[in-house]
C-alpha cells in the first residue's frame, strides 16, 4: 500500500508513449532513479481494455499519485463532486495516496474547456477557490494539493501579486502546494518578475512534491509551458535554489509533448536525483 | 456573479468565440491569442484524432469550420478527455450534414469506444455448446447498424449509396479491434443471444420463424456454422449453461 512518505525521490509523469519502454526496463538499473509516476485521473478513471491493464500494472510497481486537471477549482460550476467521488473511489482502488490540481479554472457556465485558465488575483477569489479546495478535501476526506499554473494573459482587475495570491489560498484553504518550478520560471518571463525573489517567499512547509519541465520560447517575452521541450538551466538554477532553501523535495519531470525516447529522458530524471543527494548529503553534514 | 467570474465569463466567450465576443477591457491583445489558439487546438486535436476519415472526406477547412462551432456553441461537462468525441457527435446530430457522414463519424467513434470500454466476462462453461448453450459475446463489443456502408467510406470514396449494413466491433485479448460485417440475419441472431438468455438453438429457430423458413435443420446447421465462426474470431468467447 502506497503512502504519502513512498512519494520520494524523483518522479516522472506516466505518458503512453513511455509504457512499453518502462515496462522493458523494470528493475533495470537504467531507470532505478524513477522512484514514483503520475498520472491524470481524467485519463484513466473508467478505462478498461489496455489502459486498465497497464495501469494495474504500475500500480503494482511504483507508488502513483493523481494530477488533475479538469477540476476547475476557479471555475464557475459548482465543483464537480460527482467526479470527485470518483476521483476518490479510484484512489483507494490503487492505493494512490495524492491528488494535486492546478490553481487556474478550466470552463464556463457553458461547460468545460479542457485548458488550464488564468484567475484574476482578488480577494473574492481567494476566498471563492479557498473554499472549493476545502469542499475538495471535504470530498476525499484528506488534503490535495495546488500547483502554481503557467499563465500568459494578466488579467487587468488582479489586486496583487501571483506569490500573494498563492500563499493566500493556501492559508486560507489549509491545503498543500504542488510546486511547479518551470511554471514559476516561465511566469516570470511572461510577467516580468524575480522568479528566484517570487521562490523565497513559498511557504516551504506546504511542499508535497515538485514539478520540472521545459517550456517553448515564442517570442523573447513569452513563453508557452508546453512541456515539450528539454529543461533550460535557468530552471534548473531555481530547483537548485529551491532544494538549497527548503531541503529537497520529490521532484517529478513533466513531458507531455513531443516525447522522445525514454533514455533521453532519463538524463534528466537523473540530473533531478544527483541535485537531491547534493543537497541530502549537505543536510546530513550540517 | 461575483466581479472575477464576471471577468472570466467573458475571457471564455472570447475564446469560444472572437468574432462575437469582445475580450475582457484591457488584456493584452499578443496574449488573449495565445489563448485563442491553444485552447482551440486542444479540442481540435482530441476531436480530429477519433475522426481521421470524416475529417478526409469533409477536407480540412470545412472539418475545422465544425470543429469551430462545436467548440464555440457546445457545452461538454464530462471531465475524461476519451468522452469529448462523443460531445462531438452530438453536436453533429445537429448540424446539416449529410446522413451518411454522420454514421461514418457514429462508426468512428465506435472503434474508440470499443477500446477504452470496461467490460468483464462473466462465468463460461468448460465445454462450449453454442447450439444448447447460451453463446456469449466477447464483452468488449458493439453490435452496430447503419443505413449506409460506412466501412467503405473513404478519401477515395466519399459517397456512398444507401444499404442496411451491420457490423460488429470488438476487442480481442491483445487489444485490437476487429470489425466483422453481418448479414442481417447473424445481426438479428446476435442480438438474441445478447439480450436474450436464450440458447444458440432457440435464437435459431425464432429466426427460422421470422423468416418463414421451412427447413428449420437447415437453419441451424448455417447459423452453428456462423456461431462457430465468431467463436474463433473471439467475437464470441464461449457459452454459458441456461438457468432452468
Amino acid at each position: 500500500m502506497a503512502s504519502l512518505a513512498d512519494i520520494k525521490g524523483a518522479g516522472l509523469g506516466l505518458k503512453r508513449e513511455l509504457i512499453p519502454q518502462i515496462q522493458s526496463r523494470y528493475q533495470s538499473p537504467e531507470i532505478s532513479n524513477i522512484h514514483f509516476l503520475e498520472i491524470a485521473p481524467e485519463n484513466w478513471i473508467g478505462a478498461g481494455g489496455k489502459s486498465a491493464h497497464d495501469l494495474a500494472w504500475f500500480v503494482e510497481r511504483y507508488p502513483i499519485v493523481c494530477h488533475g486537471l479538469c477540476l476547475s477549482l476557479g471555475g464557475i460550476k459548482p465543483l464537480n463532486t460527482d467526479f470527485l467521488k470518483q476521483v476518490k473511489t479510484f484512489m483507494a482502488e490503487h492505493q494512490i495516496p495524492l491528488y494535486t490540481e492546478h490553481l487556474s479554472y478550466c470552463g464556463d457556465t457553458q461547460g468545460l474547456l479542457y485548458d488550464l485558465l488564468p484567475i484574476p488575483f482578488t480577494e473574492e477569489a481567494v476566498k471563492y477557490v479557498a473554499a472549493r479546495v476545502r469542499q475538495a478535501q471535504d470530498v476525499l476526506g484528506q488534503r490535495i494539493g495546488i500547483e502554481n499554473a503557467s499563465f500568459y494573459a494578466a488579467a487587468p482587475i488582479s489586486e496583487m501579486d501571483e506569490i500573494t495570491f498563492l500563499k493566500a489560498v493556501l492559508n486560507e484553504a489549509d491545503c498543500l502546494l504542488h510546486l511547479d518550478i518551470n511554471n514559476i520560471y516561465v511566469n516570470s518571463v511572461n510577467f516580468n518578475f524575480d522568479a528566484h525573489a517570487f521562490l523565497r517567499q513559498i511557504p516551504k512547509e506546504k511542499i508535497v512534491y515538485a514539478h520540472i519541465a521545459g517550456h517553448l520560447q515564442v517570442k523573447p517575452d513569452l513563453l508557452v509551458d508546453t512541456h515539450g521541450e528539454d529543461i533550460i538551466d535557468p530552471v534548473w538554477a531555481l530547483l537548485d535554489e529551491a532544494y538549497s532553501l527548503f531541503g529537497t523535495f520529490p521532484t517529478l519531470l513533466e513531458r507531455d509533448t513531443n516525447i522522445p525516447a525514454l533514455v533521453e529522458l532519463l538524463s534528466e530524471v537523473n540530473k533531478i536525483t544527483e541535485f537531491q543527494a547534493r543537497y541530502s548529503a549537505t543536510q546530513k553534514a550540517a | 456573479m461575483l466581479t472575477f467570474q464576471q471577468y472570466q465569463a467573458q475571457f471564455t466567450a472570447h475564446i469560444r468565440n472572437p468574432q462575437a465576443n469582445k475580450k475582457p477591457a484591457r488584456v493584452v491583445d499578443s496574449r488573449m491569442a495565445v489563448y485563442r489558439e491553444i485552447v482551440f487546438n486542444n479540442i481540435f486535436a482530441s476531436v480530429s484524432a477519433c475522426f481521421p476519415v470524416c475529417r478526409q472526406i469533409l477536407g480540412a477547412r470545412a472539418w475545422r469550420q465544425l470543429v469551430r462551432g462545436f467548440f464555440a456553441e457546445h457545452g461538454s461537462e464530462t471531465p475524461f478527455f476519451r468522452e469529448i468525441p462523443a460531445q462531438f457527435l452530438k453536436y453533429l446530430d445537429t448540424q446539416p450534414i449529410a446522413e451518411h457522414l454522420k454514421q461514418l463519424a457514429h462508426y468512428e467513434w465506435a472503434e474508440l469506444h470499443v477500446s477504452t470500454i470496461h467490460a468483464e466476462t462473466p462465468p463460461l462453461s468448460v465445454q462450449t455448446n453454442l447450439l444448447n448453450e447460451r453463446p456469449i459475446l466477447n464483452p468488449a463489443h458493439l453490435l452496430l447498424e447503419y443505413d449506409y456502408p460506412v466501412h467503405m467510406l473513404s478519401k477515395r470514396h466519399k459517397t456512398v449509396e444507401p444499404e442496411s449494413t451491420h457490423i460488429l466491433m470488438y476487442r480481442n485479448d491483445a487489444f485490437e479491434i476487429k470489425f466483422i460485417v453481418l448479414n442481417a440475419i447473424t445481426y438479428q441472431l446476435l442480438n438474441q443471444i445478447q439480450q436474450h438468455a436464450i440458447s444458440g438453438k432457440q435464437a435459431l429457430l425464432q429466426i427460422a420463424q421470422t423468416i418463414n423458413h421451412l427447413q428449420l435443420e437447415t437453419i441451424v446447421e448455417f447459423g452453428q456454422q456462423i456461431l462457430q465462426d465468431l467463436l474463433q474470431q473471439d467475437a464470441i468467447v464461449g457459452s454459458q449453461a441456461l438457468k432452468i
